[in-house]
Protein backbone atom coordinates (compact mmCIF):
# COMPACT_ATOMS: atom_id res chain seq x y z
CA UNK A 1 0.00 0.00 0.00
CA UNK A 2 1.01 3.46 -0.78
CA UNK A 3 1.82 5.88 1.68
CA UNK A 4 -1.29 8.34 -0.27
CA UNK A 5 -2.83 5.40 0.55
CA UNK A 6 -2.36 5.11 3.95
CA UNK A 7 -2.96 8.64 4.64
CA UNK A 8 -6.59 8.34 2.94
CA UNK A 9 -7.19 5.68 5.07
CA UNK A 10 -6.48 6.93 8.40
CA UNK A 11 -8.22 9.84 7.36
CA UNK A 12 -11.40 8.07 6.57
CA UNK A 13 -11.17 6.04 9.64
CA UNK A 14 -12.24 8.94 11.52
CA UNK A 15 -9.76 9.03 13.65
CA UNK A 16 -7.48 12.09 14.96
CA UNK A 17 -4.15 13.00 13.49
CA UNK A 18 -1.67 15.64 13.10
CA UNK A 19 0.35 16.50 10.20
CA UNK A 20 3.65 18.33 10.47
CA UNK A 21 6.04 19.43 8.28
CA UNK A 22 9.44 17.54 7.74
CA UNK A 23 12.73 18.24 6.28
CA UNK A 24 11.56 15.98 3.04
CA UNK A 25 7.97 16.12 3.28
CA UNK A 26 5.47 15.43 6.14
CA UNK A 27 5.27 13.88 9.13
CA UNK A 28 2.06 12.21 10.39
CA UNK A 29 1.53 10.78 14.00
CA UNK A 30 -1.80 9.39 14.91
CA UNK A 31 -2.96 6.38 17.24
CA UNK A 32 -3.03 8.80 20.27
CA UNK A 33 -2.79 6.92 23.75
CA UNK A 34 -3.05 10.47 25.39
CA UNK A 35 -4.08 13.70 24.63
CA UNK A 36 -3.37 16.68 27.77
CA UNK A 37 -5.68 19.93 28.13
CA UNK A 38 -3.65 22.89 29.51
CA UNK A 39 -4.46 25.31 31.35
CA UNK A 40 -2.81 27.57 33.90
CA UNK A 41 -2.41 25.31 36.48
CA UNK A 42 -1.37 21.66 35.07
CA UNK A 43 1.09 23.59 32.36
CA UNK A 44 4.21 23.68 34.65
CA UNK A 45 3.72 19.99 35.64
CA UNK A 46 3.41 19.36 31.95
CA UNK A 47 6.52 20.76 31.07
CA UNK A 48 8.26 19.79 33.88
CA UNK A 49 7.78 16.33 33.90
CA UNK A 50 9.72 13.73 33.06
CA UNK A 51 8.60 11.05 30.49
CA UNK A 52 9.45 7.72 30.36
CA UNK A 53 11.91 6.82 27.09
CA UNK A 54 10.65 3.54 25.25
CA UNK A 55 13.38 4.94 22.56
CA UNK A 56 10.45 4.65 19.53
CA UNK A 57 10.21 7.99 17.11
CA UNK A 58 6.82 8.34 18.58
CA UNK A 59 8.49 9.42 22.46
CA UNK A 60 7.50 12.51 22.29
CA UNK A 61 4.12 15.22 23.31
CA UNK A 62 2.48 17.22 19.70
CA UNK A 63 0.50 19.89 20.04
CA UNK A 64 -0.33 23.87 21.01
CA UNK A 65 -0.56 26.49 22.90
CA UNK A 66 -2.76 29.27 22.68
CA UNK A 67 -2.33 33.10 22.94
CA UNK A 68 -4.17 33.14 26.11
CA UNK A 69 -2.49 30.53 28.23
CA UNK A 70 1.04 31.93 26.80
CA UNK A 71 0.21 35.37 28.13
CA UNK A 72 -1.12 34.13 31.75
CA UNK A 73 2.55 32.05 31.48
CA UNK A 74 4.27 35.22 32.14
CA UNK A 75 1.88 37.08 34.20
CA UNK A 76 0.03 39.28 31.28
CA UNK A 77 -3.50 38.96 31.95
CA UNK A 78 -5.93 38.99 29.29
CA UNK A 79 -9.38 40.74 30.29
CA UNK A 80 -12.95 38.99 29.27
CA UNK A 81 -13.15 38.57 25.59
CA UNK A 82 -15.45 37.23 23.51
CA UNK A 83 -15.09 33.50 22.67
CA UNK A 84 -16.41 30.46 21.56
CA UNK A 85 -14.56 28.25 24.25
CA UNK A 86 -12.16 26.98 22.32
CA UNK A 87 -9.65 24.94 24.27
CA UNK A 88 -6.37 27.10 25.84
CA UNK A 89 -3.79 24.40 24.98
CA UNK A 90 -3.93 20.93 23.50
CA UNK A 91 -1.00 18.00 23.29
CA UNK A 92 -1.10 14.58 22.33
CA UNK A 93 0.92 11.62 22.49
CA UNK A 94 1.39 9.51 19.22
CA UNK A 95 1.89 5.72 19.63
CA UNK A 96 2.06 5.84 15.38
CA UNK A 97 4.58 7.60 12.88
CA UNK A 98 3.99 7.87 9.31
CA UNK A 99 6.42 9.71 6.82
CA UNK A 100 4.82 10.97 3.53
CA UNK A 101 5.81 12.99 0.46
CA UNK A 102 5.68 16.82 -0.01
CA UNK A 103 2.63 15.82 -2.43
CA UNK A 104 0.14 14.51 -0.59
CA UNK A 105 -2.77 14.14 -3.67
CA UNK A 106 -6.43 14.15 -1.50
CA UNK A 107 -8.15 14.92 -4.56
CA UNK A 108 -11.73 15.47 -2.75
CA UNK A 109 -12.82 18.92 -2.89
CA UNK A 110 -16.00 19.12 -1.15
CA UNK A 111 -17.33 21.47 1.14
CA UNK A 112 -20.19 24.53 2.56
CA UNK A 113 -19.64 28.22 3.28
CA UNK A 114 -20.60 31.61 3.62
CA UNK A 115 -19.39 34.76 3.22
CA UNK A 116 -15.82 35.80 5.25
CA UNK A 117 -16.69 38.47 7.76
CA UNK A 118 -14.24 40.79 9.15
CA UNK A 119 -14.30 41.71 12.64
CA UNK A 120 -12.79 44.89 12.81
CA UNK A 121 -13.66 47.25 9.44
CA UNK A 122 -11.64 50.25 7.83
CA UNK A 123 -12.51 53.10 9.70
CA UNK A 124 -12.13 51.38 13.10
CA UNK A 125 -9.15 49.62 12.78
CA UNK A 126 -7.95 53.34 11.61
CA UNK A 127 -9.02 54.44 15.29
CA UNK A 128 -7.18 51.84 16.77
CA UNK A 129 -3.84 52.22 14.63
CA UNK A 130 -4.07 56.08 15.68
CA UNK A 131 -4.50 55.38 19.00
CA UNK A 132 -1.22 53.00 18.94
CA UNK A 133 0.64 55.41 16.89
CA UNK A 134 0.28 57.64 19.90
CA UNK A 135 1.57 55.23 22.51
CA UNK A 136 4.80 55.08 19.77
CA UNK A 137 5.93 58.74 20.06
CA UNK A 138 5.04 58.80 23.99
CA UNK A 139 7.62 55.69 24.10
CA UNK A 140 4.89 53.20 25.56
CA UNK A 141 5.47 50.17 22.36
CA UNK A 142 8.09 50.29 19.66
CA UNK A 143 6.56 48.19 17.00
CA UNK A 144 2.81 46.63 17.89
CA UNK A 145 0.74 44.57 15.37
CA UNK A 146 -2.86 44.82 15.28
CA UNK A 147 -5.07 41.74 14.69
CA UNK A 148 -7.67 41.12 12.67
CA UNK A 149 -10.53 38.14 12.38
CA UNK A 150 -12.02 36.45 9.55
CA UNK A 151 -14.82 34.50 10.31
CA UNK A 152 -17.44 32.47 8.45
CA UNK A 153 -19.96 29.49 9.24
CA UNK A 154 -18.47 26.43 7.29
CA UNK A 155 -18.46 22.74 7.16
CA UNK A 156 -15.43 21.62 5.48
CA UNK A 157 -12.81 18.40 5.16
CA UNK A 158 -9.26 19.86 6.73
CA UNK A 159 -7.45 17.28 4.65
CA UNK A 160 -9.03 18.25 1.01
CA UNK A 161 -7.81 21.98 2.18
CA UNK A 162 -4.58 21.51 3.50
CA UNK A 163 -3.51 19.30 0.54
CA UNK A 164 -4.51 21.93 -1.53
CA UNK A 165 -2.93 24.37 0.53
CA UNK A 166 0.62 22.58 0.50
CA UNK A 167 0.31 22.19 -3.12
CA UNK A 168 0.19 26.57 -3.90
CA UNK A 169 2.44 27.04 -0.42
CA UNK A 170 4.65 24.77 1.01
CA UNK A 171 5.49 26.54 4.28
CA UNK A 172 8.73 25.00 6.54
CA UNK A 173 6.52 24.99 9.67
CA UNK A 174 3.42 23.57 8.00
CA UNK A 175 0.77 21.50 10.02
CA UNK A 176 -2.80 20.01 10.65
CA UNK A 177 -4.61 19.14 13.22
CA UNK A 178 -7.60 16.52 12.98
CA UNK A 179 -9.47 15.99 15.80
CA UNK A 180 -13.03 14.96 16.60
CA UNK A 181 -14.61 18.43 17.77
CA UNK A 182 -11.96 20.84 15.80
CA UNK A 183 -9.07 21.12 13.15
CA UNK A 184 -6.55 23.29 12.09
CA UNK A 185 -4.74 23.97 9.02
CA UNK A 186 -1.88 26.04 8.89
CA UNK A 187 1.35 26.76 6.41
CA UNK A 188 3.22 29.25 8.96
CA UNK A 189 6.66 30.14 8.00
CA UNK A 190 8.06 30.67 11.08
CA UNK A 191 10.56 28.72 13.64
CA UNK A 192 10.03 29.91 17.25
CA UNK A 193 12.54 27.12 18.85
CA UNK A 194 14.64 24.48 17.49
CA UNK A 195 16.25 22.72 20.28
CA UNK A 196 18.75 20.07 20.41
CA UNK A 197 20.70 19.28 23.76
CA UNK A 198 22.10 22.23 24.68
CA UNK A 199 21.65 24.35 21.70
CA UNK A 200 18.94 26.48 20.75
CA UNK A 201 17.85 28.56 17.95
CA UNK A 202 15.16 31.14 16.54
CA UNK A 203 14.62 32.09 13.24
CA UNK A 204 12.50 35.43 13.56
CA UNK A 205 10.94 36.96 10.44
CA UNK A 206 9.50 40.31 9.97
CA UNK A 207 9.60 41.35 6.44
CA UNK A 208 7.56 40.17 3.44
CA UNK A 209 7.73 40.90 -0.30
CA UNK A 210 5.56 39.22 -3.05
CA UNK A 211 7.21 37.81 -5.64
CA UNK A 212 7.10 39.02 -9.22
CA UNK A 213 8.62 38.43 -12.62
CA UNK A 214 10.65 41.46 -12.09
CA UNK A 215 11.50 40.97 -8.35
CA UNK A 216 14.08 37.59 -7.90
CA UNK A 217 16.12 37.09 -4.75
CA UNK A 218 18.57 39.56 -5.25
CA UNK A 219 16.67 42.12 -6.22
CA UNK A 220 14.15 41.25 -2.94
CA UNK A 221 17.50 41.64 -1.00
CA UNK A 222 17.93 45.11 -2.14
CA UNK A 223 14.34 46.10 -1.65
CA UNK A 224 14.66 45.35 2.08
CA UNK A 225 18.04 47.23 2.64
CA UNK A 226 16.86 50.37 1.03
CA UNK A 227 13.35 49.61 2.69
CA UNK A 228 14.11 51.74 5.88
CA UNK A 229 10.81 50.71 7.45
CA UNK A 230 11.09 46.79 6.76
CA UNK A 231 14.83 47.09 8.12
CA UNK A 232 13.94 49.00 11.35
CA UNK A 233 11.50 46.66 12.43
CA UNK A 234 13.65 43.62 11.47
CA UNK A 235 16.39 45.46 13.72
CA UNK A 236 14.05 45.41 16.26
CA UNK A 237 13.07 41.78 16.57
CA UNK A 238 16.51 40.91 16.25
CA UNK A 239 17.17 42.41 19.43
CA UNK A 240 14.09 41.05 21.05
CA UNK A 241 14.80 37.67 20.49
CA UNK A 242 18.90 38.09 21.22
CA UNK A 243 17.18 38.87 24.42
CA UNK A 244 14.84 36.49 24.72
CA UNK A 245 17.64 33.93 24.36
CA UNK A 246 19.81 35.27 26.61
CA UNK A 247 17.60 35.07 29.60
CA UNK A 248 18.32 30.68 29.18
CA UNK A 249 21.55 30.68 27.00
CA UNK A 250 24.94 31.10 28.31
CA UNK A 251 27.09 34.84 28.61
CA UNK A 252 28.17 35.25 25.46
CA UNK A 253 27.07 32.07 23.70
CA UNK A 254 23.61 34.02 21.84
CA UNK A 255 25.05 34.71 18.37
CA UNK A 256 23.54 36.06 15.26
CA UNK A 257 24.45 33.48 12.72
CA UNK A 258 22.60 34.66 10.02
CA UNK A 259 21.56 38.22 9.54
CA UNK A 260 19.07 39.65 7.73
CA UNK A 261 19.23 37.19 4.54
CA UNK A 262 16.37 36.36 2.01
CA UNK A 263 14.63 33.21 1.88
CA UNK A 264 12.56 32.60 -0.91
CA UNK A 265 9.49 30.53 -1.45
CA UNK A 266 6.43 29.94 -4.09
CA UNK A 267 4.93 33.03 -3.68
CA UNK A 268 6.93 35.32 -1.94
CA UNK A 269 10.19 36.49 -0.08
CA UNK A 270 11.13 36.62 3.51
CA UNK A 271 13.24 38.85 5.37
CA UNK A 272 14.67 36.26 8.08
CA UNK A 273 17.72 36.05 10.55
CA UNK A 274 18.65 33.46 12.86
CA UNK A 275 20.34 33.78 16.16
CA UNK A 276 21.81 30.44 18.26
CA UNK A 277 22.59 30.49 21.64
CA UNK A 278 23.31 27.46 23.83
CA UNK A 279 21.52 26.58 26.90
CA UNK A 280 22.78 27.45 30.82
CA UNK A 281 22.81 24.81 32.46
CA UNK A 282 19.81 23.24 34.67
CA UNK A 283 17.12 25.27 31.98
CA UNK A 284 14.41 23.25 31.71
CA UNK A 285 11.99 23.21 28.77
CA UNK A 286 8.92 25.25 31.68
CA UNK A 287 11.78 28.07 31.43
CA UNK A 288 12.22 28.04 27.98
CA UNK A 289 9.11 28.13 26.70
CA UNK A 290 8.60 31.38 29.11
CA UNK A 291 11.02 33.42 27.82
CA UNK A 292 10.86 32.72 23.91
CA UNK A 293 6.72 33.00 24.20
CA UNK A 294 4.48 34.46 22.64
CA UNK A 295 7.02 34.75 19.53
CA UNK A 296 7.95 38.72 20.41
CA UNK A 297 7.50 38.80 16.15
CA UNK A 298 4.50 38.63 16.00
CA UNK A 299 3.50 41.00 19.17
CA UNK A 300 5.86 43.61 18.63
CA UNK A 301 8.21 45.13 21.03
CA UNK A 302 8.65 45.31 24.34
CA UNK A 303 6.78 42.24 24.68
CA UNK A 304 4.91 42.58 28.30
CA UNK A 305 3.93 45.99 28.00
CA UNK A 306 2.78 45.66 24.35
CA UNK A 307 0.89 42.54 25.09
CA UNK A 308 -0.67 44.15 27.90
CA UNK A 309 -1.85 46.98 24.81
CA UNK A 310 -3.28 44.26 22.75
CA UNK A 311 -5.59 42.69 25.33
CA UNK A 312 -6.67 46.03 26.54
CA UNK A 313 -7.63 46.54 22.77
CA UNK A 314 -8.92 43.33 21.64
CA UNK A 315 -12.65 42.14 21.84
CA UNK A 316 -12.26 38.60 20.81
CA UNK A 317 -10.46 35.82 21.91
CA UNK A 318 -7.19 35.19 19.34
CA UNK A 319 -7.42 31.49 20.61
CA UNK A 320 -4.95 29.97 18.29
CA UNK A 321 -3.09 32.83 16.76
CA UNK A 322 0.24 34.09 17.52
CA UNK A 323 0.73 30.75 19.64
CA UNK A 324 2.64 28.06 19.42
CA UNK A 325 3.04 24.47 17.62
CA UNK A 326 5.00 21.88 17.85
CA UNK A 327 6.79 18.98 20.07
CA UNK A 328 8.58 18.15 22.85
CA UNK A 329 10.38 14.73 22.88
CA UNK A 330 10.80 12.57 25.83
CA UNK A 331 14.38 13.82 25.64
CA UNK A 332 14.11 17.30 26.05
CA UNK A 333 14.49 18.42 22.04
CA UNK A 334 11.48 20.40 20.68
CA UNK A 335 10.69 22.59 18.06
CA UNK A 336 7.75 25.17 18.02
CA UNK A 337 6.45 27.34 14.99
CA UNK A 338 4.39 30.87 15.69
CA UNK A 339 1.08 29.91 14.65
CA UNK A 340 0.21 32.64 11.80
CA UNK A 341 -1.84 31.55 8.53
CA UNK A 342 -3.85 29.30 9.78
CA UNK A 343 -7.45 28.18 9.87
CA UNK A 344 -9.28 27.66 12.79
CA UNK A 345 -12.65 25.69 12.28
CA UNK A 346 -14.63 24.60 15.37
CA UNK A 347 -18.07 24.71 16.10
CA UNK A 348 -19.23 24.65 12.43
CA UNK A 349 -17.08 28.15 11.91
CA UNK A 350 -13.79 28.92 10.13
CA UNK A 351 -12.07 31.30 11.86
CA UNK A 352 -8.69 33.38 10.08
CA UNK A 353 -6.32 35.74 12.13
CA UNK A 354 -3.76 37.99 10.69
CA UNK A 355 -1.75 40.91 11.69
CA UNK A 356 0.37 43.59 10.45
CA UNK A 357 2.65 45.54 12.52
CA UNK A 358 2.41 49.22 13.35
CA UNK A 359 5.78 51.30 13.59
CA UNK A 360 6.11 55.20 13.73
CA UNK A 361 6.21 55.38 10.23
CA UNK A 362 3.73 52.62 8.87
CA UNK A 363 0.27 53.84 7.74
CA UNK A 364 -3.54 52.77 8.22
CA UNK A 365 -4.54 52.29 5.03
CA UNK A 366 -1.50 49.92 3.60
CA UNK A 367 -1.27 48.17 7.19
CA UNK A 368 -5.21 47.30 6.46
CA UNK A 369 -4.16 46.08 3.32
CA UNK A 370 -1.79 43.64 3.53
CA UNK A 371 -4.04 42.21 6.80
CA UNK A 372 -6.10 41.02 3.64
CA UNK A 373 -4.09 40.53 1.48
CA UNK A 374 -2.24 38.10 4.19
CA UNK A 375 -5.78 35.79 4.68
CA UNK A 376 -6.53 36.10 0.98
CA UNK A 377 -4.50 32.98 0.30
CA UNK A 378 -6.37 31.27 2.87
CA UNK A 379 -10.00 32.76 2.38
CA UNK A 380 -8.93 31.32 -1.86
CA UNK A 381 -9.07 27.70 -0.29
CA UNK A 382 -12.97 28.42 0.36
CA UNK A 383 -13.69 29.24 -3.58
CA UNK B 1 28.45 42.81 41.32
CA UNK B 2 26.36 44.77 39.04
CA UNK B 3 22.86 44.70 39.69
CA UNK B 4 20.57 45.39 36.86
CA UNK B 5 16.97 46.78 37.40
CA UNK B 6 14.82 46.12 34.50
CA UNK B 7 12.06 47.87 33.39
CA UNK B 8 9.80 45.51 31.85
CA UNK B 9 12.05 45.48 28.52
CA UNK B 10 12.55 43.57 25.93
CA UNK B 11 16.63 44.39 25.28
CA UNK B 12 17.09 44.05 28.99
CA UNK B 13 19.02 40.70 28.93
CA UNK B 14 21.14 41.60 26.15
CA UNK B 15 22.55 44.55 28.81
CA UNK B 16 22.86 41.63 30.78
CA UNK B 17 24.97 39.63 28.84
CA UNK B 18 27.18 42.49 28.02
CA UNK B 19 27.96 43.22 31.39
CA UNK B 20 28.21 39.66 32.37
CA UNK B 21 31.78 39.90 30.14
CA UNK B 22 33.24 42.31 33.11
CA UNK B 23 31.75 41.15 36.13
CA UNK B 24 29.27 39.02 37.94
CA UNK B 25 25.29 40.41 37.19
CA UNK B 26 22.37 39.83 38.54
CA UNK B 27 18.69 40.87 37.44
CA UNK B 28 15.02 42.00 38.89
CA UNK B 29 12.89 43.89 37.49
CA UNK B 30 12.20 47.43 39.11
CA UNK B 31 9.15 46.23 40.89
CA UNK B 32 10.74 43.26 42.62
CA UNK B 33 14.66 44.49 43.67
CA UNK B 34 16.18 43.50 46.66
CA UNK B 35 17.57 45.65 48.78
CA UNK B 36 20.28 43.76 49.91
CA UNK B 37 21.65 42.91 46.21
CA UNK B 38 21.55 46.76 45.83
CA UNK B 39 24.07 47.47 49.02
CA UNK B 40 26.19 44.32 47.60
CA UNK B 41 26.07 46.24 44.47
CA UNK B 42 29.42 48.10 43.36
CA UNK B 43 27.58 49.17 40.42
CA UNK B 44 23.77 50.02 39.48
CA UNK B 45 22.50 49.65 35.90
CA UNK B 46 18.83 51.08 34.99
CA UNK B 47 17.90 49.69 32.15
CA UNK B 48 15.96 50.72 29.33
CA UNK B 49 12.16 50.08 28.85
CA UNK B 50 8.95 51.31 27.64
CA UNK B 51 7.33 54.86 29.26
CA UNK B 52 8.53 57.42 30.57
CA UNK B 53 10.68 58.08 33.71
CA UNK B 54 8.11 59.75 35.62
CA UNK B 55 6.23 55.97 35.50
CA UNK B 56 9.24 54.40 37.86
CA UNK B 57 9.25 56.00 40.98
CA UNK B 58 11.33 53.24 42.79
CA UNK B 59 13.39 54.24 40.41
CA UNK B 60 13.73 57.34 41.57
CA UNK B 61 14.21 56.16 44.77
CA UNK B 62 17.08 54.22 44.30
CA UNK B 63 18.73 56.82 42.64
CA UNK B 64 18.67 59.62 44.86
CA UNK B 65 19.84 57.13 47.83
CA UNK B 66 22.38 55.51 46.11
CA UNK B 67 23.63 58.53 43.71
CA UNK B 68 27.83 59.16 44.58
CA UNK B 69 27.64 56.49 46.63
CA UNK B 70 27.59 53.50 43.98
CA UNK B 71 28.50 54.00 40.06
CA UNK B 72 24.91 54.21 38.38
CA UNK B 73 24.84 53.42 34.73
CA UNK B 74 21.30 54.32 32.87
CA UNK B 75 20.80 53.13 28.97
CA UNK B 76 18.31 54.67 27.14
CA UNK B 77 15.33 55.03 29.61
CA UNK B 78 17.87 54.70 32.14
CA UNK B 79 19.58 57.65 30.79
CA UNK B 80 16.59 59.37 30.63
CA UNK B 81 15.62 58.71 34.34
CA UNK B 82 19.34 60.22 35.95
CA UNK B 83 18.91 63.50 33.65
CA UNK B 84 14.43 63.26 35.11
CA UNK B 85 16.09 62.87 38.55
CA UNK B 86 18.17 65.40 37.72
CA UNK B 87 15.77 68.16 36.97
CA UNK B 88 16.05 67.67 33.36
CA UNK B 89 13.16 67.53 31.08
CA UNK B 90 12.38 64.67 29.14
CA UNK B 91 10.06 65.05 26.20
CA UNK B 92 8.69 63.72 22.53
CA UNK B 93 11.04 64.35 19.90
CA UNK B 94 9.26 64.56 15.66
CA UNK B 95 11.42 62.29 14.55
CA UNK B 96 11.08 58.86 16.45
CA UNK B 97 14.36 55.82 16.08
CA UNK B 98 13.52 52.85 16.62
CA UNK B 99 16.08 49.71 15.23
CA UNK B 100 18.09 52.98 13.95
CA UNK B 101 21.36 53.18 13.50
CA UNK B 102 23.28 56.17 13.15
CA UNK B 103 26.36 57.85 13.92
CA UNK B 104 26.84 59.49 17.22
CA UNK B 105 30.30 61.56 17.89
CA UNK B 106 32.17 62.57 21.29
CA UNK B 107 31.76 66.82 21.46
CA UNK B 108 34.23 67.51 24.17
CA UNK B 109 37.14 66.66 25.71
CA UNK B 110 35.52 66.11 29.04
CA UNK B 111 34.96 62.77 28.32
CA UNK B 112 36.49 59.32 28.91
CA UNK B 113 36.23 58.84 24.99
CA UNK B 114 38.10 61.22 22.80
CA UNK B 115 36.84 64.46 21.51
CA UNK B 116 35.65 64.12 18.03
CA UNK B 117 35.41 60.31 17.78
CA UNK B 118 32.47 59.04 15.74
CA UNK B 119 30.20 55.79 17.22
CA UNK B 120 28.05 53.34 14.75
CA UNK B 121 24.69 52.92 17.89
CA UNK B 122 21.57 51.53 17.53
CA UNK B 123 18.90 53.63 18.68
CA UNK B 124 15.46 52.57 19.90
CA UNK B 125 14.04 56.00 21.83
CA UNK B 126 10.62 58.08 21.44
CA UNK B 127 11.43 60.20 23.84
CA UNK B 128 14.61 62.96 24.37
CA UNK B 129 16.58 65.40 26.89
CA UNK B 130 14.93 68.94 26.24
CA UNK B 131 17.76 71.47 26.21
CA UNK B 132 19.69 73.41 27.45
CA UNK B 133 20.26 71.28 30.55
CA UNK B 134 22.42 72.09 33.58
CA UNK B 135 23.35 70.35 36.69
CA UNK B 136 26.36 70.07 38.55
CA UNK B 137 29.03 67.77 37.81
CA UNK B 138 27.15 66.25 34.51
CA UNK B 139 28.11 66.70 31.01
CA UNK B 140 26.52 66.00 27.95
CA UNK B 141 29.24 64.03 26.17
CA UNK B 142 27.90 62.48 23.17
CA UNK B 143 25.37 64.01 20.19
CA UNK B 144 24.12 62.52 17.32
CA UNK B 145 26.08 63.67 14.41
CA UNK B 146 22.45 64.82 12.37
CA UNK B 147 20.42 65.57 15.32
CA UNK B 148 22.57 67.00 17.82
CA UNK B 149 20.15 65.42 20.18
CA UNK B 150 21.84 64.53 23.34
CA UNK B 151 22.76 60.58 23.24
CA UNK B 152 25.10 60.61 26.65
CA UNK B 153 26.30 61.77 29.28
CA UNK B 154 29.02 61.89 32.55
CA UNK B 155 29.47 62.51 35.61
CA UNK B 156 33.24 61.41 36.35
CA UNK B 157 32.96 62.66 39.84
CA UNK B 158 30.41 60.75 41.22
CA UNK B 159 30.84 58.07 38.88
CA UNK B 160 27.53 58.52 36.85
CA UNK B 161 27.22 57.36 32.89
CA UNK B 162 24.09 57.36 30.54
CA UNK B 163 23.91 56.22 27.07
CA UNK B 164 20.44 57.19 25.39
CA UNK B 165 21.31 54.82 22.45
CA UNK B 166 21.86 51.19 23.07
CA UNK B 167 25.75 49.45 23.87
CA UNK B 168 23.90 46.34 23.62
CA UNK B 169 22.55 45.97 20.96
CA UNK B 170 23.54 44.53 17.57
CA UNK B 171 23.23 47.76 15.73
CA UNK B 172 26.06 49.30 18.16
CA UNK B 173 29.84 48.71 16.62
CA UNK B 174 32.19 47.97 19.37
CA UNK B 175 29.51 48.38 22.46
CA UNK B 176 31.90 46.03 24.53
CA UNK B 177 34.65 48.81 24.48
CA UNK B 178 32.44 51.54 25.45
CA UNK B 179 31.56 49.07 28.50
CA UNK B 180 34.53 48.05 29.32
CA UNK B 181 36.07 51.64 29.55
CA UNK B 182 33.26 53.02 31.73
CA UNK B 183 33.59 50.34 34.43
CA UNK B 184 37.24 50.81 34.63
CA UNK B 185 36.80 54.77 35.25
Amino acid sequence: MNRTNQLTKIHLSGKPYIIYKSQNGFDLYTDFSKKIILNNKNIKSFLTKKNKKQSTNTDLFIGFFGYELLNNLIDVKVPKQKNFNFPKGIFYKPEKKIKLSNKLNYDSKNFECGNFKININRKNYTKIFNRFKKKIKSGETYQIKICTKYKTKSKINPLDFFSRLSDTNLAPEAFMIKDNNYSIISCSPETLIIKKGGDISTKPIAGTVKKTKQLNKIKALNYFRKNLKETKEHNMIVDMERNDLSRICKVGSVKLSKQKIVEEYKDLFHYVSLITGKLKKNINNFEIIKSMMPGGSVIGCPKINTLNLLNNQEKENRNIYTGSFGYIKFNGDMRFNIIIRSILNFKNISEISVASGVVVDSNANHEFNENFLKAKALIDLFK
Amino acid sequence: MIYVIDHNDSFTHNVVHQFALFDKVDCDNYDKVSENKIKQASTIIFSPGPGNPRNYPITSKIYKKYKGKKRIIGICLGFQHILFCEGGKIVEQKKIYHGFQSKVKVTTNKSLFKKGKIFKVGRYHSLKLKEPFKSNNFEITMRCLNSKVAMAFENKKEKIYGFQFHPESFLTINGNLLIKKILSA
